[in-house]
Order: structure tokens, then C-alpha cells, then sequence
């Protein structure tokens, strides 16, 4: 727990050479703080998450927006638009893959990730997600064999067991589950007392909105492979758009309901990712070479909504990312604390 | 068949609801022995946390974790008063404060954290997966979790289980048994805010102006969590020993945050529906 407090303000002594102290580090922050609270203490404990999380939640938001998509166009698109979109199945399995794994590495014990499902509590973000992903999981996978059985890249028995696939009601359930899947994982990180975290209202909405616009962005970067016709390809960058736009918004909510309270984010060492990633290139970036792209056609679109696709997606990386990095720095942050515990 | 059902699965019946058991620390009566600290790691055989030097008075503990379950402050401060050099010197024996409303236990996505029939809040070490959701939920950032290497029940959660193993025996807690001076009290808790009560009036007849209670069911700390089955008497503010005004539970505005969240999800599907629209 020494390791969890934040670095010193003025430098201690050098350890005594020779043996190590048993302890990793030493860095208590000396004498009073701005919060006025105990010297500078942290009042909540720093989260013990790594890497694991942010890139679970990107790729399960990506997965749920892919087959939000690939759904919308599957049900009320033209034939053009469900042949092109279709792919978004395959990439939303494909996403799902490495999530189960991800979040089972995260854990302090691994071994026992089965105890996630040995209750049902949709109170606990956590378990609802637990629960989320493993429904959502096999009808992905599911939709995606129906896909492929329909066009014949998958054959034999297991093909004629994917045709028995009720594609409407994949859709509908894998929709509502998706949506969960893109949608709790901002709430889980404001269900917490870290202030980055917990002060907005709207973190949920946000990591939302940035599931479904890097989804939808990979369901464009995948059709431009497969032969999409012009006028699908503006009705993908219109939704896309759409889905940054909102993402516009929120961040700027977020950031404005959270006050001082975003320091840690919006300066010092995530500002780049933030600001050039997820800002940048997450949302402004596409919305811009969107905007070009309108009346363009042929190959002009297509490198330019690749490139906004791409950006997109890069972006939806970086939102997670430096979100969930900064929240460690501002579970430091005694006036952050203090401010959160007012309201 | 529910019987059939609990048999088949080694069900067995929660043991019968107890009084509720808490801690009353009274920090007026505080010397800083460190012996809780002590007695805690003793009887419930937590391992050193090592040696770090913090340079802040005599605390060297630094905060409550994984493997320390009662952590002494020491709030040693000099100030001018005109001419003079005043000084002070608040010590006080956190500890977790069993929540009535606790928000790790509502974060346990495993049901490794319950109520127990003394109405503490108890991690199962056998059923804890180390998701650490509980870690960031508390809002008094006790819980924590355990690094997955090291002897100690690695990777699972750890706080004060208020000696779960003692109060079977009607034992008191280790902590509370070993303080010199009754700083740690441990009783009923209703009973121990009766007392709480009678020795604040007692303490402001004497001058102590700024004391006051931190957990009891009237307080404005207790708006979200409820009463604390661990609670203070202070000699200062609650932020003086780095307790939040307010702390809040983050179930009391998740459904507003998922709210958002599901606004956003239908909002753009209702724009794909229109963008595809009707070409189908």
C-alpha cells in the first residue's frame, strides 16, 4: 500500500546503501497539502487495474458498435448496405475474442474468474458486465457463422448448423447485449470513488458514444475491402459522424462537469493522449475528413473515410486509455477528494 | 424441492442475526501506542509492510491497506499565536468502519463481501477473485488488494474483518482488547452511541469545542452510507483526519449515469434506422 502514495513533494533522504528495503518504494508525500486533509494523503485507495481494462473496454465497445451496425443496416438498409455491413458480425466476434481473456488476466486470482457467475447482481457493474459479455459472446459468434454459412464460406455440418440460427432474434438480443456491453463500462468506472471518475455524470454516455462510433468505423473499414458501392459508404460515414458528434458533446460535458477535478487528464502527462488522441483524432479528425469526403466518390472516398475510420478507432483507444490512466493519478488528488465528497 | 436444491448444493443457512457489533474509537483518548496497529497484525497474521520513513511525525504506517487493518495518525502541528508557539498533537486509530450501507459490498461482483450476523461487512477469502472493484468504491479507501505474489492470501481482498474469529468466540477484537487507554471501545453499537453521545456532552462542558461525532445514524455523514458500525469522536474537522464530509455511495447515482449511457445507445440507433431508412 506505500507503493499507492503519491510521489514526494520535497526529497527524502536516499536509502541506506546495500540491503533493499522490503517495501517497493518510498515515496510518501511530506508535509500539508492544498486539501487540508491528513499531510497529503490520498483519501481513496489508487485502483489496482492495469492495461487489461482500458483495452477490454475498447474492444468490447468496438464488438457492440460493429454489431449495432451491422444490426441497423441488416434490418432496414438496402441490399447493397446489408451486403457491406454484414462483415461488421465477423468484426464484432473477432473483438470479443480477446476480451474474456483480458478481463480474466486483470483479476488478482485468474483461477477463479467462474466466481463472477456464481451470483446474479446487476447491482454490482462489475457482475452485470461478467454476465453481459458471456451472453453476448456466443450470439456474436453465432450471427457471424450465420453469415458466413449464407455465403458459403462455411460449410458442412457446421454450416448447416449456423442456417438454423434465427438471424432477427440474434440481432435484437445481440443489440440489447451489445448496447449493455458498450454502455456499463463507463459506468462501472463512475459506480467508484475516484473523482476523475465519479464527478460527471456523463462518463457512461461517453465511453457509449465512443464504442459506437469506433464500431461503426470498423464496419466501414471493413466493407471498403469487400467491393462497398458509394452510396453505402456515405450512409456508414453519415452514422459515424453522427456517433463523434455525440462523443463531441459528452467529452465536453464530462470535462466541463468535472472542473478541476479533470486536471489530471487535461494536463501534465495524459494531455497528449487526450487532447491529440482522444479529442484530435478520436472525434474532430473524422468529423472533418467526413465532411471532405461528402461529395466525393470512387477512390477519394474510400482512402478518406479509411483514414477516418482508422483515426476513430485510434481515438476510442486513446479516450479509454488516458481516462482510466489519469483516474490512478486522481485517486492522489486529496482536494479532488475532499470536493467530490461535498456535493 | 428448494431443500432438495440446497442440500444437492452444500447450502447452508446463515447463521441467526446478532446485535450489531462496531468499534467506538475515541480519539481524545488516543496516546499513539500503536498498539491496535500491533495486536491487528498479531492476531490476524499480516505480514510487515516493511520500513519506510515518511518524515511525518510518528506515522510510518501511512495508510490502511491490504495488510494493515488499523493505521494510527499522528497530526502533529506548531502554530503562531501572537508571541507564542502553539502546538498540537491529534492522534486517532483508523480503521474500517463496517458501513451500514457499505459500498464495497455493493461493488462485489462475486458475493465474496457480506453482512455478517454481526452486521459487519466481511470479505470471504475463499470465494474473492480479486475483480478490485471494491478497491476504488470505498469512499474511505480502506479495502484493498492483496499483490498477487507474496504469502499473504495473494490476489484477493483484505480489510478488517472486525475479528470475525473472535466474535464467534465472544471475544473482543484484538485491536479494542489490546488499547491502553479505551480509545478503542467495542460493544453493541447502539450502545456504544449512547456512549458516544454522553462523552461528547462531556468533552464540550470541558471546552472541547470542536469535538465531534463522525458515523453516527444523525450525522450528515451518514446521509449515504449510513451509520458507520465503526465511528469517531474528533477533536477537529473529519477532513483534519482525512474523512470526507459526505462520503457517498456510488449506487445512489448509477441509474442516473446509466440513463446516459442508454440514452446515447437509443439515440443512435434511432439515426441508423432513419440513415438506412426504409431501403430495406
Amino acid at each position: 500500500m506505500i507503493s499507492n502514495l503519491p510521489p514526494a513533494r520535497e526529497n527524502l533522504p536516499p536509502p541506506p546503501a546495500g540491503e533493499p528495503l522490503s517495501s517497493g518504494s518510498r515515496d510518501f508525500p511530506r508535509g500539508p497539502g492544498p486539501g487540508g486533509g491528513y499531510y497529503n494523503y490520498p483519501v481513496v485507495r489508487h485502483p489496482v487495474w492495469t492495461w487489461e481494462v482500458p483495452t477490454y473496454f475498447w474492444l468490447g465497445g468496438m464488438a457492440a458498435g460493429a454489431y449495432v451496425t451491422a444490426s441497423l443496416a441488416q434490418n432496414f438498409g438496402s441490399a447493397d448496405d446489408r451486403r457491406a455491413a454484414a462483415g461488421g458480425f465477423y468484426v464484432a466476434a473477432a473483438a470479443l475474442v480477446p476480451c474474456a481473456p483480458l478481463l480474466i488476466a486483470d483479476l488478482g486470482r485468474p483461477d477463479r474468474f467462474h466466481h463472477m457467475l456464481r451470483i446474479f447482481k446487476p447491482l454490482s457493474p462489475m457482475n452485470l458486465g461478467a454476465w453481459t459479455l458471456t451472453a453476448f459472446t456466443p450470439i456474436a459468434f453465432a450471427r457471424g457463422a450465420s453469415h458466413a454459412a449464407g455465403t458459403g464460406l462455411l460449410r458442412g455440418p457446421l454450416g448447416t448448423l449456423a442456417r438454423l440460427v434465427p438471424t432477427r432474434l440474434a440481432e435484437l438480443a445481440g443489440c440489447v447485449l451489445g448496447l449493455t456491453l458498450a454502455g456499463y463500462s463507463g459506468v462501472l468506472l463512475a459506480a467508484t470513488n475516484i473523482p476523475l471518475w465519479a464527478k460527471s455524470k456523463l462518463l457512461g454516455g461517453l465511453f457509449m458514444a465512443s464504442a459506437l462510433s469506433s464500431g461503426s468505423a470498423a464496419v466501414t473499414l471493413q466493407a471498403e475491402r469487400r467491393g462497398v458501392r458509394d452510396a453505402t459508404l456515405h450512409r456508414l460515414a453519415t452514422l459515424e459522424s453522427a456517433a463523434s458528434l455525440g462523443e463531441m458533446a459528452l467529452v465536453t460535458g464530462y470535462l466541463v462537469q468535472s472542473g478541476k477535478t479533470a486536471r489530471p487528464l487535461t494536463t501534465g502527462r495524459f494531455a497528449a493522449p487526450f487532447w491529440l488522441g482522444a479529442v484530435g483524432a478520436g472525434t474532430l479528425l473524422p468529423l472533418v475528413l467526413h465532411l471532405f469526403a461528402r461529395r466525393r466518390d470512387g477512390r477519394r472516398l474510400r482512402s478518406l473515410s479509411t483514414a477516418a475510420a482508422v483515426c476513430s478507432m485510434a481515438g476510442s483507444l486513446a479516450l479509454r486509455w488516458s481516462i482510466f490512466e489519469a483516474g490512478k493519478d486522481s485517486s492522489r488528488d486529496q482536494e479532488a477528494s475532499f470536493d467530490l465528497s461535498r456535493e | 424441492m428448494i431443500d432438495r436444491y440446497k442440500r444437492f448444493m452444500n447450502l447452508e443457512e446463515p447463521p441467526p442475526a446478532k446485535k450489531a457489533k462496531g468499534f467506538f474509537t475515541d480519539t481524545s483518548l488516543c496516546i499513539g501506542c500503536k498498539a491496535c496497529e500491533v495486536a491487528c497484525k498479531q492476531w490476524n497474521q499480516l505480514p510487515a509492510d516493511g520500513f519506510a520513513i515518511t518524515g511525518n511525525s510518528y506515522d510510518n504506517t501511512g495508510h490502511l491497506g491490504a495488510t494493515t487493518w488499523r493505521h494510527v495518525q499522528f497530526i502533529e502541528q506548531a502554530k503562531a499565536n501572537g508571541g507564542r508557539q502553539e502546538q498540537r498533537w491529534l492522534m486517532m486509530s483508523d480503521v474500517c468502519k463496517h458501513c451500514a450501507n457499505a459500498a464495497c459490498l455493493e461493488a462485489c461482483p462475486t458475493g465474496a463481501l457480506i453482512r455478517t450476523e454481526y452486521d459487519t461487512v466481511y470479505v470471504q477469502q475463499d470465494i474473492c477473485n480479486g475483480c478490485g472493484f471494491c478497491v476504488p468504491a470505498c469512499p474511505f479507501g480502506v479495502i484493498d488488494r492483496a499483490p498477487t505474489h507474496g504469502q499473504f492470501e495473494a490476489g484477493t481482498a483484505h480489510k478488517c474483518t472486525l475479528c470475525y474469529d473472535r466474535l464467534k468466540d465472544d471475544m473482543t477484537p484484538a485491536c479494542a482488547k489490546s488499547c491502553p487507554t479505551a480509545s478503542i471501545q467495542f460493544g453493541d453499537v447502539e450502545e456504544l452511541q449512547q456512549r458516544a453521545r454522553h462523552r461528547l456532552g462531556e468533552l464540550k462542558a470541558r471546552g472541547e469545542t470542536k469535538a465531534e461525532l463522525y458515523g453516527m445514524p444523525e450525522g450528515k455523514e451518514a446521509t449515504e452510507v449510513g451509520p458507520l458500525h465503526a465511528f469517531f469522536l474528533l477533536l477537529d474537522k473529519p477532513q483534519t483526519y482525512n474523512l470526507p464530509e459526505i462520503p457517498r455511495l456510488p449506487r445512489k447515482t448509477m441509474a442516473q449515469r446509466y440513463g446516459w449511457s442508454a440514452a446515447v445507445g437509443v439515440g443512435f440507433a434511432l439515426v441508423g434506422a432513419l440513415v438506412f431508412g426504409g431501403r430495406r
